[in-house]
């Protein structure tokens, strides 16, 4: 599996106004394992109530899914130059 | 065969040489041929591994130092895509015939079932021959290929 992404970088400029934002990518993952920690036992006991009907079994492989096309946003780089408007958005 | 196999063949059959000479002759030629195949196989195997999906829109040269034109270069993973394509296992079953369904209104009569996680690679592995190269009428260059 590939490493996660370390930063994020978006960049959008208007006409009059525009933002860049950088995000630490790798120091959201500790916060965003430590919710999972601590809502895991509502996790868990919405896995074990929906496990019959098979909507547990796909909870959690979105769960596992979505981590794996989170690393794979690695390299994505989205550059758009327009009339009157600049996007860039980059994860490294 | 080889042109060198054959000429080693008839002078075996011209009893120019013996069967030993002729065993140790072909043998030295067969691993000439694998030594080679190996050095290229890396080259092809590399050429083969896809990493991105380019597509790029840029401007007519002859405006491209203006103000007022478009340009796109965007640049997406393939691993991204493979995730994207296992994600379809995910799809319900009730909103998969709901997807079906609006394939099949769009003209393409396809069941997203049938996409399966091993044949991804094989998918991949064809994008790699892709390229698309548009020019506008306004004279810009569209591009879609794969690096």
């Amino acid at each position: 599996m590939k490493r996660p992404p370390m930063l994020m970088r978006v960049k959008i400029q208007g006409e009059n106004r525009g933002f860049g934002l950088w995000l630490p990518l790798l120091l959201l993952l500790p916060l965003a394992l430590a919710v999972l920690i601590i809502l895991s036992p509502l996790i868990l006991l919405a896995v074990l109530i929906l496990w019959p009907s098979g909507w547990g079994k796909r909870a959690l492989l979105v769960l596992s899914t979505a981590f794996g096309v989170f690393c794979s946003l690695r390299g994505l780089r989205v550059d758009i130059q327009g009339r009157y408007q600049c996007v860039y958005i980059s994860i490294v | 065969m080889t042109e060198n196999q054959k000429k080693i063949l008839e002078m075996l059959a011209e009893k120019k040489m013996s069967v030993d000479d002729a065993y140790r002759l072909l043998n030295v030629i067969d691993s000439k041929e694998s030594a080679r195949d190996s050095t290229l196989k890396p080259e092809t195997a590399a050429k083969a591994k896809p990493k991105y999906l380019r597509v790029t829109v840029l401007p007519d040269p002859a405006n491209e130092s203006g103000q007022n034109v478009d340009r796109v270069n965007v640049r997406v993973p393939m691993s991204l895509i493979r995730a994207g394509i296992k994600l379809t296992s995910l799809i319900p079953p009730e909103a998969r015939e709901k997807v079906n369904g609006a394939l099949r209104e769009k003209g393409i009569d396809f069941d997203v079932r049938n996409v399966k996680p091993e044949d991804i690679e094989g998918l991949i592995e064809a994008l790699s021959d892709l390229e698309v190269d548009v020019l506008s009428s306004k004279g810009e260059k569209v591009k879609v290929f794969v690096e």
